[in-house]
């Protein structure tokens, strides 16, 4: 993971105090849940249904360089019940999004399980959000 | 002639009376009702749409029926037989201390398979009752699967071996109780890949609490598996929010797996 490409890392302690705490239908074993990133860019794609909802961007690093990103969230009956909808971005849409990156480096992360709702902000209008 | 009068009226006030009296006694249940079997009493009410709650090892984040494990971070302690803690070993679960991404064998999650009685109250989706006389069918959101649970009549004397099992219940009291037989072996008991045998006999008890919360004891007792049953409880929520479309479809699932769960295994992520 490249350093610069992100505008902010934070450090979040605890949320793994038990191992598949921050739930999802198959676990979060692959993510680093002790780390959230913060990624701005335009959303190329938004896939809304089962198993999970799934936001694809392209996040823009402070020299332009461009990294195309995959960010996993709850499935839709969650989503809606926070108040999000199919149209709640689309293609072109600019996104600010947090997201707990993979742990292998990959450009992947989750951002919403059924647990939780990390900031997402579109258009400059921040989506809901729901505290782990 | 006064007297034969007399006499009739003293006879049609007795038997006034008599009637009267018998009339009472059939009120009051003192005459033994006749025999209905599983359901005299007014059941409990389990109308409404549940879901797990959100905190504490009877919740959703429960993965075991282990009551001294409940999320599932000692998965190795549960009373296994040895065949049974063989199999387990084999199990790569996304739960619980065996949680892993990497080739996982969850069933569920691999191929869409029915996660069974046992296991389907461990995801977070609701469920909800219909009550009739005769049965009661359980709808749950997750795989929009069902059962029906019958009310008038016991186990058949060689059941099939189902995904859902057979299923027969009855009220006691404000419990409404289920007794389960007749389940295939292929699903995982829990999210920690705790494996069953077709012997599994299962027994849910729901009872709720107040107007909001429905308690459910749930034991597991298979002696083929298992060297002694254990029980496990989860709580539930009425919710106002309606039961979504939350099925597994498999080409929906492997297209996850492909460009989602996969990528996060690989070195490069690629």
């Amino acid at each position: 993971m490249k350093g610069k490409l992100f505008c902010v890392l934070v450090t979040v302690a605890g949320l793994l105090a038990f191992p598949g705490l921050a739930f999802a239908h198959h676990g979060v074993a692959g993510y680093d849940m002790t780390k959230i990133i913060t990624l701005h860019g335009t959303v190329t794609k938004f896939d809304w249904g089962n198993p999970h909802c799934v936001i694809y961007m392209d996040a823009k690093g402070d020299t332009g360089e461009v990294q195309h990103w995959t960010m996993e969230l709850a499935s839709p009956a969650f989503l809606v019940r926070a108040g999000w909808s199919k149209r709640s971005l689309k293609e072109g849409d600019d996104i600010t999004i947090e997201t707990h990156p993979s742990r292998n480096g990959a450009p992947i992360g989750i951002s919403s399980t059924i647990s939780f709702i990390l900031k997402v902000v579109v258009n400059g209008q921040p989506l809901p959000t729901r505290a782990g | 002639m006064r007297n034969r009068i007399a006499s009739l009226i003293v006879v049609l006030v007795v038997a006034l009376a008599v009637a009267s009296i018998l009339r009472a006694q059939s009120a009051s249940g003192s005459t033994p009702a006749k025999k209905v079997g599983r359901a005299s009493a007014r059941p409990p009410d389990l109308s409404g749409n549940w879901e797990p709650t959100a905190t504490g090892p009877e919740s959703l984040r429960r993965n075991t029926w282990d009551p001294d494990d409940p999320y599932g971070q000692h998965p190795e302690q549960a009373p296994m037989l040895p065949w049974a803690a063989e199999k387990w070993k084999e199990a790569r679960p996304p739960f619980g201390a065996k949680q892993t991404f990497d080739n996982t064998n969850d069933p569920v999650q691999r191929y869409c398979d029915p996660p069974g009685v046992s296991r389907i109250y461990m995801y977070p989706w609701e469920m909800t009752f219909i009550q009739t006389p005769k049965t009661v069918y359980i709808l749950y959101e997750f795989t929009r699967v069902w059962r029906s649970v019958a009310m008038d009549r016991d186990h058949p004397s060689d059941p099939d071996s189902t995904w859902m099992g057979d299923s027969v219940g009855k009220y006691e009291g404000d419990t409404f109780v289920i007794d389960t037989v007749g389940y295939n072996d292929k699903t995982w008991l829990d999210h920690t890949g705790h494996p069953h045998s077709d012997a599994l006999h299962t027994i849910e008890r729901f009872r709720r609490l107040d107007k909001d919360t429905l308690e459910l004891s749930f034991t597991v007792d298979d002696p083929k598996a298992y060297t002694k049953s254990f029980t496990g409880k989860k709580l539930f929520k009425l919710t106002n929010s309606p039961m979504q479309e939350t099925l597994c479809v498999y080409s929906e699932m492997q297209s996850f797996q492909q460009n989602v769960i996969d990528k996060t295994q690989t070195p490069s992520g690629k």
